[in-house]
């Protein structure tokens, strides 16, 4: 619907940027859309949350999304905006690194040929506010409609508490 | 009300406007009806009405930036008075920086924030301009989302009345002001002038029809006057609506 197509940062490794609909879900509008050369999973320590996830090649933290449901994409309209989903071309793997729990990645169905990478079911995103590798600034957020959080190795969500409630076990 | 107050109630919508309900009793008890917004703005922030002439995808976003103004004010003041009162928390204080964070969440952090995240700054970064201003402002995006929640989670009577839980709210409200006041300054004179510098006439109209469609998608066409409105019916259960009240008297020479 629109010529005009939302762009992501060109984090080292990424070399075009495209716009596609998600199949299915009725939006028409463009939204961003990373084609790598090598999409690739790894793990990564979070100290401040005590905790290890997945990370994207370079190092960026991946999210959940709740409402997802280990089924589909349910981030719409200008959620991919905030959230852009992993996405990797049809017939490709990601490459993983140690920690990767290989049987757990799969992809889903986009459109263009386009689908997003998977882990224990769930849609992978970034998060465009995490402005630095190692950083996750989303963990926890309740935006766009429903809960985010970083998955551990085993493919489950990691629900502590993210940014100021990490630090203040009072705060939901 | 004021001869620009409207008498059309535009109080409908979704999430943001789930606060709705809560900004309609606010307005309802302080006798305003619950709306101000005249239709001349129903044509702003996106509204894609037929035939209607959209506004530049920066002059939109500057029209979001006023609402953003608002709940700063309406933080302050609540805060203000949260300070000031020695004796129960006044609940009228503590609604309005819950509701006003409502409007923050829903239509500046997940729509008027989104359009910047996944438009303007990717724009200006590509074209190498403003790149370290813009990672400083999504930074602050993050920062200003964290704050939300902890206000969200926290900002009710019950709450409250714990003063280490008063002591956080206060903190994320006062630090949320004062980052976002430098931060849509900063946005409105430089980003945004940038932005709409590096784009031509036709991908203005384009990108302004996108963020129109994409508010009716998300929001409703009337999102815009939507958010208007709460934010007058919150300001109104402050005291702080009137115009005429920040007018200072003249200076006598």
């Amino acid at each position: 619907m629109s010529p005009h197509k939302p762009k992501r940062w060109k984090r080292s490794g990424w070399i075009a940027l495209a716009t596609m609909t998600i199949a299915g879900c009725g939006a028409t509008h463009s939204r961003p859309l990373i084609i790598s050369t090598t999409v690739s999973l790894r793990v990564a320590d979070f100290p401040q949350l005590h905790t290890q996830a997945l990370v994207d090649g370079q190092g960026y933290a991946l999210y959940m999304f709740a409402p997802d449901q280990r089924r589909a994409v349910t981030c719409t309209n200008t959620c991919p905006l905030t959230w852009p989903p992993l996405t990797i071309p049809t017939g490709q793997r990601p490459a993983t690194g140690p920690g990767v729990e290989g049987n757990l990645i799969g992809t889903d169905a986009l459109t263009d040929g386009e689908r997003v990478v998977t882990y224990n079911g769930w849609p992978l995103y970034t998060y465009t506010a995490d402005v630095q590798p190692g950083t996750a600034s989303g963990q926890a957020i309740d935006l766009n409609g429903g809960l985010w959080y970083l998955l551990a190795p085993d493919g489950n969500p990691i629900t502590a508490p993210g940014g100021l409630a990490s630090t203040s076990p009072r705060t939901a | 009300m004021t001869s620009e107050d409207p008498t059309r109630s535009v109080l409908t919508r979704r999430r943001v406007l789930a606060g709705a309900a809560t900004a309609v009793a606010i307005g309802a008890g302080a006798g305003i009806g619950g709306t101000e917004l005249s239709t001349h703005l129903s044509g702003g922030a996106g509204a894609t009405s037929a035939g209607e002439s959209l506004a530049p995808p920066d002059v939109d976003l500057m029209q979001e930036h006023g609402v953003l103004k608002r709940v700063l004010l309406i933080y302050q003041t609540s805060l203000s008075g949260l300070q000031a009162g020695s004796g129960p928390l006044e609940s009228r204080f503590v609604s309005a920086i819950h509701n006003g964070a409502l409007i923050i969440h829903d239509f500046i952090e997940a729509f008027h924030e989104a359009l910047e995240e996944g438009y303007v700054f990717p724009a200006l970064r590509d074209a190498g301009q403003l790149v370290s201003t813009v990672d400083t402002l999504l930074l602050q995006h993050a920062r200003g989302r964290e704050r939300t929640q902890v206000i969200l989670a926290n900002a009710t009577q019950t709450a409250m009345a714990d003063p280490v839980i008063r002591n956080q709210v206060s903190d994320a409200v006062d630090s949320f002001v004062r980052m976002y006041q430098p931060h849509e300054a900063r946005e409105d004179t430089v980003v945004f002038p940038a932005f709409r510098a590096l784009l031509g006439a036709r991908r203005l109209e384009e990108l302004a029809a996108t963020f129109g469609h994409l508010q009716q998608e998300q929001l409703g066409s009337n999102a815009f006057a939507d958010a208007v409105n709460q934010v007058a019916a919150i300001e109104q259960s402050l005291g702080i609506y009137e115009l005429t009240q920040f007018t200072p008297p003249a200076v006598v020479p």
